[in-house]
């Protein structure tokens, strides 16, 4: 059985034994490109597929799909499901401990279809099958998600040696006001389409400190200044939490490697703190919790 | 933007608040004037048509026309106090200047109105653009069959124009029913939503055209309940608020479906709207 | 048809960037870009369609309204100045479309919108055929062509050494008539198209609007707005006011305008609270079906121009044509 078969008949089960309401994986479109999936009948299962294409981080509809804000085009409410399968590769399932350590849903609710991951290829979700893997996946040290309720395919028993990460030691080593200078010139390319944090499993807040209303933080002009404040103060955020996906990177239109930021910042964090997001459902160190008590005047 | 004779739809006219009253809870009625010389003079406006004030360094937004040219030179705006705009217009003091655009929106057709019986069902601030049809009926009662007013709130608190309920109940063939969802200590009138109150007073839809308002979910049931009771779509009428930033059809967010509620609105008939309202539910 | 020699045409854009803004196809890391350029040399030629279109060269990504001055109770305002004369070369046809469908909101139908109309007022629109369509184009489906010149003030096609040229309007004839052109005999050679089907109507797409499937293509949208940002004739927008600098004793602001998107959550979300389109489905519904059905109904011509870039941008690959196709599937 091809693990697209094995991906396929897990589906099935979950969903034909009233395990799970609902799966998140992947099929691919009618031009061939993959893309993200959401089924809900055992019937529908045949269009998972699992291919080197599959680079979307899907824990990003997670949340929604348990609050049954999704799967609507009207005010109707719809019953969201008591529990969801989702097809991770190792750097989702981290992300999903990390939204476990934030509270976002309960362990419970997920039931992880895990894939031992031989790596994306560079152009997925529509790449050429000669293409190699994408640098990411060449410095990955998993094979196996960390969080999963079953496995699926066979995780090497080796891992290669792991590709140096030579675009973040080139921006760690420069001085600091040509790092600036570099970072800034980037920033100043964005045309604030946000398409970064909506790919972002981690950017989950209701409403964005950088799109409120009242302009509290950040203004509504398409300017060097606010664009600066929006992806400095969101890799602030991240630090700690982002598990480099590298969806932000590969949907930013106008080609700001802010994957390589939030790679420095994990990097920071890590060296510090000894804390990698997502290994462990725990809290982020850099990341501070107010309770009510506290945050009285 | 500009108009035929160049001037920029987007540039507010100056104007100064003349009054500030509390009205309500977190609602005042404001009462504006255009500062001596701006030029163009605010245009003669019908009932329906709506304006957009600023609260200069916040922003604008769109509200009711709730006066008439008729009875005076002073613009009148209903505004409940809910977001930053409305925020900065509560907290303007009278004397303080701030920006009118307008009148923007189509009207009531009220020549069409003439020697038919309305009802009019204002619901919370949703009553403000209907108190211009009121007072037009009024300064004109001849020209109007039977007047039926449904005013209703979610408590006595938010019930607007109490000062005036008096002098509608006081005109001849005028009937004001009152209900609120929540009453208090000194209400005695009906208590029940909006629909409830309609059940009670039980409009005949002879020779009668309905005008409501209110927040959405109160139109959508009070506009099948009317078409329940025998209401064509040609008869009833409604006038609705989006979120806007124009007013001139351009920023294109007000639709509602292929409508849009600055130009084509706000004041509608059932019979142009047919199912969109589910889109702006 | 007359030629101009490629020597003479950069000499001739050279002369443009100096008199006034030039702006037109552009290598940059992530793709070609329309962008004002100095020196024709910086020109991208082989590009295919630049990554953005030229919407914002007519309609900013941000720009000032109007300026406010506040003194205690008093209020001044100012008018922002008008627009400088910038000329749009190597424009693609799909992205001429798309400047032409936004003056149909902004110009054509009143009330006119000033800023929009200053700026295109002095814009020359010189555009480059392109030779063949893309993997992800589909002008011929919207009733355009790659080398439709219709939009354009005046077209260039290139055949390598020399490019064939026409003017379109008066003014494009003015902007040419000292160029050395070189009459030729023959014609241009049309360029190589794919008839690209599979969009229903007008009709079609309005009757769509109760079914289910909006909701189900919904699921799988990230609401991350792409599609909008990138589109030619996609042009709504946010106003606010937002501090400026003061001297003491004053508070000044600008009003200031901002592309928006009907994709994003909280687009029609009131201060009350009420938001009509919460869920993701209702929003895709509401962009698609303001492309073909709301935008014609108030202003002429469908939003789209088959430029494909929002099949290209999507991340989780919502195709327009492929919902398209499915729903006149089951209309039939």
């Amino acid at each position: 059985m091809s693990i697209s078969e094995a991906m396929q008949s897990a589906a099935r089960d979950v969903l034909a034994s009233g395990q799970v309401q609902r799966v998140i994986g992947y099929e691919t479109g009618p031009h061939g490109r993959v893309r993200p999936a959401i089924i809900d009948r055992p019937e529908e299962a045949e269009r998972l597929v699992w291919s080197a294409d599959c680079t979307h981080n899907l824990t990003v509809y997670l949340h929604r799909a348990l609050t049954g804000e999704n799967g609507r085009a009207s005010r109707e409410a719809v019953a969201p499901p008591a529990r969801v399968a989702i097809v991770v590769k190792p750097c989702d399932s981290r992300a999903i401990n990390v939204l476990l350590a934030e509270h976002q849903f309960s362990r419970e609710q997920v039931f992880a279809i895990g894939m031992a991951c031989e790596g994306m290829r560079q152009g997925a979700p529509a790449s050429a099958p000669e293409a190699t893997l994408q640098a990411r996946c060449l410095r990955c040290r998993e094979r196996v998600p960390v969080v999963h309720d079953v496995l699926l395919g066979e995780p090497p028993s080796a891992l290669p040696e792991a590709l140096p990460d030579e675009a973040l030691a080139h921006v760690r080593d420069l001085p600091p006001a040509e790092r600036a200078a570099f970072w800034l010139s980037q920033f100043d390319r964005c045309i604030r389409c946000y398409a970064c944090r909506q790919a972002c499993p981690m950017c989950n807040c209701p409403t964005c400190l950088f799109e409120q209303e009242d302009a509290l933080w950040v203004g509504m002009r398409i300017a060097p200044s606010e664009k600066r404040t929006f992806h400095l103060g969101r890799a602030l955020h991240l630090a700690g939490r982002c598990v480099g996906c590298n969806e932000c990177e590969r949907v930013c239109p106008m080609g700001i490697p802010i994957g390589l930021l939030n790679r420095h910042l994990a990097e920071t964090v890590e060296s510090l703190y000894g804390h990698r997001a997502g290994m462990q459902p725990v809290l982020s160190p850099v990341t501070g919790m107010l309770s009510a008590e506290e945050s009285a005047p | 933007m500009s108009t035929a004779d160049g001037a920029d739809p987007m540039y507010p006219l100056l104007g100064r608040l003349v009054s500030s009253r509390d009205m309500g809870r977190e609602i005042k009625l404001l009462g504006v004037k255009l500062l001596n010389g701006t030029q163009p003079r605010f245009p003669a406006y019908a009932p329906g048509q709506f304006a957009f004030l600023s609260a200069f360094g916040i922003g604008e937004a769109p509200f009711g026309l709730a006066s008439t040219t008729e009875r005076g030179e002073v613009l009148e705006f209903a505004v409940q106090r809910l977001g930053s705009v409305t925020t900065g217009l509560h907290e303007l003091a009278e004397g303080d200047a701030l920006g009118v655009r307008g009148p923007l929106g189509n009207t009531f057709p009220m020549e069409a109105f003439q020697h038919k019986n309305l009802l009019v069902l204002g619901g919370g601030i949703g009553g403000a653009p209907l108190r211009p049809v009121i007072h037009s009926v009024l300064d004109h009662r001849q020209d109007y069959g039977q007047l039926t007013i449904l005013w209703a709130a979610r408590h006595p608190s938010l019930l607007i124009f109490r000062d005036e309920y008096e002098s509608w109940r006081a005109a001849p063939h005028t009937e004001l029913h009152l209900t609120v969802d929540e009453a208090d200590a000194a209400w005695d009138h009906h208590v029940g939503l909006m629909t409830d109150l309609v059940r009670q007073v039980a409009p005949s839809a002879a020779n009668t055209v309905a005008i409501t308002c209110g927040p959405p979910i109160m139109i959508y049931h009070v506009d099948k309940l009317l078409s329940e009771l025998g209401f064509a779509p040609e008869q009833r009428y409604v006038t609705l608020e989006a979120r806007m930033h124009c007013g001139l059809g351009k920023c294109g967010r007000c639709n509602m479906g292929e409508l849009l509620v600055c130009r084509d609105g706000p004041v509608f008939s059932m019979a142009q709207v047919g199912n969109f309202l589910e889109s702006y539910l | 048809m007359k030629t101009l020699s490629r020597e003479n045409l950069n000499l001739w854009l050279d002369g443009l960037a100096a008199q006034h803004a030039l702006i037109a196809p552009h290598l940059e890391a992530p793709g070609v870009f329309y962008r004002p350029v100095q020196r024709a040399q910086e020109i991208a030629w082989e590009a295919g369609r630049p990554v953005l279109s030229a919407k914002e060269f007519l309609f900013p990504p941000s720009e000032r309204l109007l300026k406010v001055e506040k003194r205690g109770p008093d209020v001044r305002l100012e008018a922002s100045p008008s627009a400088a004369p910038q000329v749009i070369f190597g424009l693609r046809p799909c992205d001429a479309r798309g400047i032409r469908v936004l003056d149909t909101a902004f110009v054509d139908t009143p009330p006119i919108d000033s800023r929009y109309a200053s700026r295109r007022e002095n814009t020359l629109l010189v555009g480059l055929a392109c030779r063949s369509m893309g993997a992800s184009c589909f002008c011929t489906a919207v009733g355009l062509a790659p080398d439709d010149p219709r939009d354009m003030d005046v077209m260039f096609s290139d055949r390598g050494a020399t490019l064939a040229v026409q003017a379109l309007t008066p003014r494009g004839e003015a902007l040419i008539a000292n160029l050395p052109l070189v009459e030729e005999l023959g014609e241009v050679e049309p360029a190589s198209r794919r008839e690209v089907g599979g969009l229903p109507t007008a009709e079609a797409w309005k009757e769509s609007y109760s079914d289910a499937r909006w909701a189900k293509h919904g699921e799988r949208c990230l609401s991350c707005r792409l599609c909008a940002y990138v589109c030619p004739t996609c042009r709504c927008y946010d106003v606010r006011d937002e501090a400026l600098p003061s001297p003491p004793g004053e508070a000044h602001f600008e009003r200031l305008r901002a592309w928006d998107s009907c994709m994003r959550e909280g687009y029609r979300l009131t201060a009350g609270g009420h938001n009509p389109r919460a869920a993701s489905g209702s929003r895709l519904r509401n962009r698609l079906l303001c492309k073909f059905v709301y935008y014609p109904h108030q202003y002429g011509p469908a939003a789209c121009t088959g430029c494909g870039r929002c099949l290209d941008a999507c991340p989780v690959n919502l195709d327009l044509l492929e919902i398209g196709g499915a729903l006149q599937e089951a209309a039939q």
